[in-house]
């Protein structure tokens, strides 16, 4: 079935076909609509999950892992400070070894409160132990919350799932979505079936004291299966395809006219569509620059990067920022490839760009690479953005 | 049903008979949820089972949540079990109270039993918000000057259908209550006064009587608001009367932690106990 709906509509459908048992529900900006729609499903039959509203962020990832630790499949959705907030869970989640699949609707961290779009929120997770993908439209958000089912309770991997996506530009981004069939995701998407549960009949203990040397083993054990994920997740991908042909999932990331190209621009997020528009125009002017859109954070598919390594120049766009370093991403794509890497921090809290922008940025990168200093960290704000003048307490009048 | 032998307890505390006494009521059909405690490493540091019924151990802040959502898929399995909360003073009414409250306001089928040891022992012994007035600990080395936060009366206020105090030194009052709670749906709450010989400063020996001396004297009384009725029950029954209550200093003496405390200071905390009873008086 085909249907016009928002990137958060399809996540809530993902959840619905997903035959989800437990929801764990508290409303932050941009991720509500999730919520919403969900409590508005169960309201009309269209679910059996038991809902269940929570008082905070750290309870909802309690109740959604709770019920993951007793065996039935349990979602939950989050993002900015409702994240950080539940960052301890995020944790507890993953050291539990309990899949379960979350969305995170990203937004800027406060203080100073800002509701828009950026991404720092979801890689300040970059070392929780968690899979981690990040859609790029409402199609790619649908499939991969559904397939995020399938790749957690995998018992290769037997971790937590989550998936990103920008908010608003993304979350509240209508685009005609391919729902598959409730009999052709059942088919895809079997019962949940974990080695370890929460039952009376066979008791075990969670999360009690390791002593040093098996707390470390379980830490390498969560480091392997998040490795060994990128197998999985090409399998899985691959089987998608008999319930929804539409998109690729044979790979972790996706790569875009990356055939023939001189230079590489790195990114993640739906900012590519922009990215791509711009990427067009260029190479009609015999630029030849290609993308490779990151989709998974975690696993960090680090063949996939290094073939950057054939390239003359590599330009990473992050709309998130390890404050004093740079980009996370600008980070991760330094430590796999040789080559000089060229990193560009923007977007922050909303700061909106359009192709021009992307060509700006593009056509600045491609003339330093041209003298070899293509590396470092630049700050970019638009081209409306006459003068920039940054705000300190020293300076507060 | 019980908590193994060989568990990490301090000589005289009273939580592994807690426990037991907890799981000989509710069966083999139980599910524990255990928040960042004295009980994490009393139950957490063993090979093997720690007990014969399942824990899950929880992030300080979390128990209730987590119960919450092992009963919601309990449910939608169809499987029957008590799931209980067994959680310290400050992960039930510090770090944890707004789970605690989101749990009591969402009316969760689950069992709460705070074991109130009165500050954070298993850190070392700092104050908490159930530390009563007086009381030494290494944060408050002058003595504690805030009163003990009342959450038995904060839970009650939720309008749960059951709320109960008991004590480890009225064993058969305690179980009555557990029991009952048991067959009770919705959330249950019930607070143990625990006394902690290392936190509280006396010898081992001393735990079961000071925990009777809590309820003699007026201080811990016993009772359960069962849909909002409030009862007395056990020894508490007979202790309207002012003269048939022991003097709290018989109960504070016993203990290091309130040596410092002045004369004044323990008028101040007699006259607090015999106004709560006043109170008593007049709802029961």
């Amino acid at each position: 079935m085909r249907k016009v709906m928002s990137a958060n509509e399809a996540v809530a459908n993902a959840v619905k076909l997903a035959r989800v048992g437990v929801v764990g529900i508290y409303p932050i900006t941009p991720q509500t609509t999730v919520i919403e729609k969900l409590a508005e499903m169960k309201a009309e039959g269209e679910i059996d999950a038991d809902i269940v509203r929570v008082e905070s962020e750290h309870a909802a990832m309690g109740v959604t892992l709770g019920a993951g630790a007793a065996g039935v499949r349990s979602f939950t959705a989050t993002g900015s400070q409702g994240l950080l907030y539940m960052h301890e869970m995020v944790w507890w989640a993953s050291g539990s070894r309990v899949p379960l699949v979350m969305m995170v609707g990203t937004r800027a961290v406060g203080a100073p409160w800002n509701i828009w779009n950026e991404n720092t929120d979801f890689m300040s997770e970059r070392d929780s132990g968690w899979i981690m993908a990040f859609a790029s439209n409402p199609q790619e958000a649908f499939d991969l919350v559904l397939q995020g089912f399938r790749i957690s309770e995998d018992e290769r991997v037997f971790l937590p799932m989550m998936v990103g996506m920008d908010g608003f530009i993304l979350t509240h981004m209508k685009t005609n979505v391919y729902l598959p069939s409730q009999e052709e995701v059942d088919a895809f998407l079997p019962p949940r079936r974990q080695p370890y549960v929460i039952d009376p009949e066979a008791p075990i203990g969670m999360g009690n004291i390791f002593p040093p040397v098996e707390y470390m083993k379980l830490r390498h054990s969560i480091h392997s299966a998040i490795q060994s994920a990128e197998s999985v997740i090409k399998e899985i991908g691959k089987d998608y395809e008999k319930i929804s042909p539409f998109n690729n999932y044979r790979t972790l990331n996706v790569k875009y006219r990356m055939e023939d190209a001189d230079y590489a621009l790195v990114l993640m997020g739906a900012w590519a569509g922009d990215a791509m528009e711009a990427i067009d125009e260029l190479r009609e002017k015999g630029i030849n620059i290609g993308m490779l859109r990151i989709r998974y954070l975690r696993p960090w598919a680090e063949s996939e990067i290094k073939e950057l390594e054939n390239v003359k120049g590599i330009l990473v766009m992050d709309r998130a920022t390890s404050l004093g370093r740079g980009g996370p991403l600008y980070l991760e794509v330094k430590a796999t490839v040789r080559n000089q890497v060229k990193g560009v921090v923007t977007g922050l809290g909303g700061v909106l760009l359009n192709k021009e922008d992307f060509k700006r940025i593009i056509l600045k990168f491609l003339k330093e690479a041209k003298e070899e200093r293509s590396d470092g960290v630049e700050w970019y704000y638009p081209a409306e953005v006459e003068k920039v003048e940054l705000r300190n307490p020293k300076d507060v009048e | 049903m019980m908590l193994m032998r060989g568990n990490a307890a301090c000589p005289g505390c009273p939580i592994p008979r807690e426990i037991d006494a907890l799981l000989e009521v509710t069966g083999q059909k139980t599910v524990l949820v255990v928040p960042a405690s004295c009980t994490s490493v009393i139950m957490g540091d063993t090979n093997g089972m720690p007990s014969s019924v399942p824990v899950v151990h929880s992030a300080f802040a979390a128990a209730p949540a987590i119960a919450s959502g092992i009963k919601a898929a309990l449910n939608s399995k169809k499987e029957d079990a008590t799931v209980v909360v067994w959680a310290g003073d400050g992960g039930t009414g510090d770090i944890g109270l707004a789970s605690l409250s989101g749990a009591a306001e969402r009316n969760e089928d689950i069992m709460y039993l705070c074991y109130d040891n009165e500050a954070y022992m298993n850190t070392g012994v700092q104050r908490s918000g159930l530390t009563p007035y007086g009381a030494w600990t290494t944060t408050t080395p002058e003595g504690k000057r805030e009163r003990k936060k009342p959450i038995p009366q904060i839970v009650a206020e939720h309008g749960v259908p059951y709320v109960a105090t008991a004590s480890i030194a009225y064993i058969f009052d305690y179980q009555a209550k557990v029991k009952k709670a048991k067959e009770i749906q919705g959330f249950r709450y019930i607070h143990l006064l625990s006394p902690c010989p290392p936190g509280w400063r006396f010898d081992s020996s001393l735990t079961i009587r000071i925990a009777k001396l809590a309820v003699e004297t007026g201080i811990w009384p016993l009772y359960e608001i069962e849909k909002g009725k409030f009862r007395l029950t056990s020894l508490s029954k007979t202790l309207i009367d002012k003269s048939k209550r022991k003097p709290v200093l018989e109960y504070l003496k016993l203990q290091g932690r309130f040596s410092k405390m002045t004369s004044e200071e323990v008028k101040k905390l007699q006259n607090e106990v015999d106004e709560f009873w006043e109170e008593i008086q007049k709802i029961d």
